[in-house]
């Protein structure tokens, strides 16, 4: 596949040029979704999303790396989402004492472990991993995804994120600090080559 | 737990991202701070687990199609030319139409005493006759000047010229009903007759006995009664040039155009 000429005949409004980038870079930019957002059907709407923004704007790629440059569209498409997410509007669940009044704060009710069903599917390592990456907050988890799931070096990461690379820097050491103290309570489901002592002794 | 500066310095080793001399300093903190080597272990154990997480595959294809793109199909290259061509003839259609619209009633409006071109042109306005001849006059003479001047030209060579012309914008001007047209003796034709056999004195001085003898100089009106009694030569009234309705027909044309350059687009497109 010669990335270049496809790129090249895309900008110029080749659409089955594209779609034969798509097809490379389709797995890299549905994983990378999935990892950020956590849920498959999201993950591929802001695929599908960035696909589409990719090919709209494809004549501002300048070069560089191609699948940093789609790993960026799509990092902002799963932001945007999880944004949305945020400002959709919920219904308070406001608890209320025997006399009918509210009571002020309803955070006692707030579980902070995981449900049973969470639980259920953490029994699994990638499950268990994938809920210590939801736990992250958004940049923390764009960053550790971008660069050790993805395998992007930091430059690539800083741009695909749009930040400096010391930012970048920055997120990836506390992600992965966070994700190492999340994971030990999954200790037990981590196989001997991914324990502690493992990493070390390489 | 060390702080946040040792964190990213130790992630930074981890990837390879700290020069030499850094790397050198930091290793040999690392052989004498066991906090800052189990650090790393951690973080090392941490960046080991997602980097063998399995990769998600995705779960169908994602490759677009033109309606979810809206791609438009490619329009000829005389497009852009045709849609600057119709834009601008609908914008001097509608200048032109609000002017030809707005300038009766303004006149209406604002001053009483002087009627619309248009209804004295129809002669519809009381009182307008004279103005309305006055000005038929004038759109007139030009066209019965030239008749006249093409018919006095021959009568030129056989008798003196007898009139003067002076310049039109002038005539138009002085068209009382004492007005007259003298046509210059220059401007006439003097070919093959009689009259151009004589020398170049006698021809020069013939306007000047013109001048001193003056023949009676026919009138406008005269020159239009003479010009409509000759058979084949009517005085066609002049009327000014229609510019809205051209403007009109270039828009619709060149909409036309496009819309055609779009449907034939669309069709080689499938």
């Amino acid at each position: 596949m010669d990335e270049t000429a496809l790129i090249t005949s895309a900008q110029q409004g080749d659409l089955d040029a594209f779609n034969t980038l798509i097809l490379h870079y389709q797995n890299a930019v549905f994983n990378t979704a999935a990892r950020i957002l956590g849920d498959d059907d999201l993950a591929q709407d802001a695929a599908q999303d960035a696909f589409i923004s990719a090919f709209q704007n494809i004549k501002s790629f300048r070069g560089g790396s191609f699948k940093a440059w789609l790993l960026r569209t799509v990092t902002n498409a799963c932001l945007d989402e999880l944004r949305r997410q945020k400002r959709k509007p919920t219904t308070p669940l406001e608890p209320e004492t025997s006399d009918g009044e509210e009571i002020d704060s309803p955070k006692w009710l707030a579980d902070k472990g995981m449900t049973p069903a969470q639980k259920a599917e953490a029994d699994e390592l990638e499950h268990a991993i994938q809920h210590c990456l939801n736990e992250l907050p958004v940049e923390f988890r764009a960053a550790v995804v971008l660069a050790d799931v993805q395998g992007l070096d930091y430059a690539e990461a800083a741009a695909a994120s749009r930040v400096p690379i010391g930012t970048i820097k920055s997120r990836i050491a506390r992600a992965r600090l966070r994700l190492r103290e999340c994971l030990r309570s999954f200790e037990e489901l981590l196989p001997a080559s991914y324990r502690l002592d493992e990493e070390q002794a390489r | 737990m060390k702080n946040h500066r040792d964190i990213e310095t130790l992630s930074a080793h981890l990837d390879g991202q700290l020069d030499s001399k850094e790397s050198t300093k930091l290793e040999s903190r690392l052989k004498t701070d066991p906090e800052l080597e189990s650090a790393l272990r951690d973080l090392r154990a941490a960046r080991g687990i997602l980097r063998k997480l399995p990769s998600r595959k995705a779960p169908r294809n994602f490759t677009l199609t033109r309606q979810m793109v809206r791609l438009k199909p490619p329009l000829p290259r005389s497009y852009p030319l045709a849609r600057f061509t119709t834009v601008f003839a609908a914008i001097l259609f509608l200048c032109s139409f609000t002017t030809n619209t707005l300038t009766p009633m303004l006149n209406f409006g604002f001053g009483a005493g002087a009627p619309a071109p248009e209804a004295v042109m129809a002669g519809e306005c009381e009182g307008c006759e004279g103005v309305a001849e006055q000005e038929a006059a004038a759109t007139e003479a030009p066209a019965t000047e030239e008749a006249f001047a093409a018919e006095m030209a021959p009568a030129a060579t056989e008798e003196p010229p007898i009139v003067e012309m002076a310049p039109a914008a002038t005539q138009a001007a002085d068209l009382a009903p004492s007005s007259t047209i003298t046509i210059s003796p220059e401007i006439l034709p003097t070919e093959g007759t009689e009259g151009t056999e004589g020398t170049e004195g006698a021809r020069a001085l013939e306007p000047t006995q013109a001048l001193k003898e003056p023949a009676p100089e026919p009138t406008v009106e005269e020159n239009a009664a003479e010009t409509a009694t000759q058979p084949g030569v009517e005085p066609e009234p002049r009327r000014p040039f229609n510019w809205t309705f051209l403007f009109l027909a270039v828009s619709i044309l060149s909409g036309l155009a496009m819309w055609i350059m779009r449907l034939s687009a669309r069709r080689k497109w499938r």
